[in-house]
């Protein structure tokens, strides 16, 4: 697959164009490849993950939050919460960092060809759905209708804010938002309510669809049952883990689910995948 | 085609290997420890007993560097190690335990993506098996269809003669051409008898029965029992053949240093956690279970193989006496 020799280690350089800080920690790059031909050449699909470097502090796994339709640069969004995160918050427009990948299996878009879709998110976890969103949104004619019901802890937790209007704003897109009880401002127009009772409410139909889902692992854990509820299969059902990960090239032996590499194997699968491995995620 | 080769003169081969720049690696002594190690002369040889650590080190550092990096003014930039540099290599002595780990490593380092600094060091080196003519209690090979005498992994492969000297096969092309090379430093077999091989006490395992367990037993109240004393110290992955997690981290400021690949191990407490603080492997029975599925079920789903030489050096090794064969022991019981 690669050249002999060649070191699978080294990651491509990319300047940081555009720096969106979505909540108080959270914060959305938007990055260009410095070499010519790697800007021409790099191609990804929706739910492909990179490893990120702050040259000094190390890598970082995040998914790559853009739409593989929108050409010329990528996009990411993370937390800083450790050594790398903290450093890769403390760059600005104009810095450069490391970018190894893509990696990892994606979202089978074309096989939701003709169906409607439901994404389900939960607060930081819209950027690995946001890349499938766009993707979708950009081939629009080519599926039925598309639901996203998306919630955070509060109105400021929420990322995408901007994004959030122009999904709302859309006739083709019928957009669900909540925050937690006490949770919204005094301008807040969204619902009030935890994401999967907000889901069963919305209630969107099972016949011709599939469900998307990211979140914390207790937003999951209770959304499943509520999209069993509604009719919708295992098999219908997608969302990608995050065990951690450094090589992200199946080969340092840590972000395996049993015998499931997550960065080989997903980070995409289906709930009937899900449930078919050791619970050690 | 098997030949013979004085003591005498495998020193000279040793010392021929280095006047022709390559770099040998072989057991040498240092105090009271035997290790393998890069050699200054056939003098230092020293094949008396098995090494005290692995020979993986000489394909997979403990730690190296896979790019440098430097920040300036006008962004950073990086530097490639370049791989294909690596010096020509010959493992002189490697035991049968120690010799069968590459072949093993190779899978996970050649699948789908190429590890480069693996992969060019295993180009570039050649093997020479030692058979292992005594065992001592924690041996374990034969429990997992490997032998004191087996050739896995060696290009050339050494075995004692009564009365000194040793029989020399040629298990690869590879080992044919370096014998080859140095022709005049070998005979033509002779009448003296190898040693005969140690013979470790350890039956031999039912792998496909401990696996069948291991598929069925994820959960079971046996890891918390077995892994109860378990220190995670990581020792004995750090011992191992073919243990072969890592970590990749940068050293150095923040304007220059260098991004290194170093052993890491799934015994340790924070292998697994996540940013958000969540480790899907919180307690220690759980990592060990990891170890012990990796070595005997997930290596075997993906690749087809054993991760385990039966070297032993786990047993030797565990600060609190916990004894792989012991384990295996149990699990088979219960299968």
């Amino acid at each position: 697959m690669c050249e002999a020799g060649k070191n699978i280690y080294l990651p491509h350089l990319a300047t940081i164009e555009e720096i969106t800080q979505e909540t108080a920690d959270i914060r959305s790059l938007r990055l260009v490849f410095q070499d010519e031909r790697v800007r021409e050449d790099f191609t990804f699909r929706a739910g492909q993950f990179a490893e990120y470097s702050a040259f000094g502090a190390g890598e970082s796994t995040f998914c790559i939050a853009s739409s593989p339709t929108r050409k010329g640069h990528i996009e990411c969004c993370f937390r800083a919460v450790g050594r790398v995160t903290g450093a890769l918050q403390s760059l600005e427009v104009g810095d450069t960092i490391g970018v190894r990948g893509p990696y990892g299996n994606s979202f089978p878009i074309e096989e939701f060809y003709g169906k409607n879709l439901v994404f389900v998110a939960g607060g930081i976890a819209l950027p690995p759905l946001r890349t499938v969103i766009w993707n979708c949104l950009d081939l629009r004619e080519k599926f039925g209708d598309i639901t996203i019901v998306y919630g955070a802890r509060t109105e400021n937790d929420l990322v995408y804010k901007r994004e959030l209007v122009l999904w709302q704003e859309r006739p083709d897109v019928r957009l669900v938002r909540t925050v937690d009880p006490g949770g919204d401002g005094p301008d807040w127009d969204g619902q009030v309510g935890f994401v999967p009772n907000v889901l069963g409410e919305a209630a969107p139909s099972a016949e011709n669809s599939v469900a998307l889902v990211c979140g914390p692992p207790i937003m999951i854990k209770f959304t499943l049952p509520v999209l069993e509820k509604l009719g919708f299969a295992d098999e219908a059902i997608y969302t990608t883990l995050e065990n951690r990960m450094k090589c992200g090239l199946g080969k340092c032996g840590r972000c395996n689910v049993g015998n499931v590499y997550v960065c080989k194997d997903g980070p995409v699968f289906t709930a009937a995948q899900v449930k078919a491995m050791p619970q050690e995620f | 085609m098997v030949k013979t080769i004085t003591e005498e003169n495998l020193r000279a081969l040793i010392d021929a290997l280095l006047a022709e720049g390559k770099r040998v690696v072989g057991p040498h002594r240092e105090s009271d420890v035997i290790l393998y190690a890069p050699l200054g002369a056939g003098s230092d040889f020293a094949a008396d007993e098995l090494p005290r650590r692995s020979a993986k080190e000489t394909l997979f550092p403990l730690c190296e560097s896979i790019l440098t990096y430097e920040r300036g003014k006008d962004g950073a930039k990086i530097t490639d190690v370049e791989p294909d540099r690596f010096p020509e290599t010959v493992l002189v002595g490697a035991r049968p335990c120690d010799a069968a780990g590459a072949p093993i490593l190779d899978a996970v380092f050649s699948w789908d993506y190429d590890d480069p600094f693996y992969l060019e060091r295993r180009r570039r080196t050649t093997v020479i098996g030692f058979a292992c003519t005594a065992a001592d209690s924690a041996c374990f090979c034969t429990a997992v269809g490997l032998a004191p005498d087996a050739t896995k992994g060696s290009d050339l492969f050494l075995t004692p003669l009564e009365g000194g000297g040793y029989r020399c096969e040629a298990p690869s092309a590879q080992g044919e051409v370096l014998l080859g090379a140095h022709a005049g430093l070998f005979a033509e077999r002779t009448a003296a008898e190898p040693l005969p091989p140690a013979r470790p006490a350890v039956d031999g395992f039912d792998l496909p029965r401990l696996k069948a367990w291991l598929d069925a037993h994820f959960e079971d109240p046996l890891w918390a029992e077995i892994a109860a004393r378990c220190a995670g110290c990581g020792a004995c992955a750090f011992l191992c053949p073919v243990c072969h997690c890592f970590d990749i981290v940068d050293e150095g400021g923040e304007n220059r240093g260098a991004r290194r690949k170093s052993w890491d191990a799934c015994g340790f407490g924070k292998f697994t956690n996540h940013a958000s603080g969540h480790n899907p492997r919180e307690i220690q029975p759980q990592r060990f279970r990891n170890r012990v599925m990796h070595k005997f079920k997930y290596y075997d789903d993906k690749f087809g193989q054993t991760l385990c030489t039966g070297c032993g050096r786990c047993i030797r090794c565990c600060p609190v006496g916990i004894d792989l064969v012991e384990v295996l022991e149990q699990i088979q019981a219960e299968g």
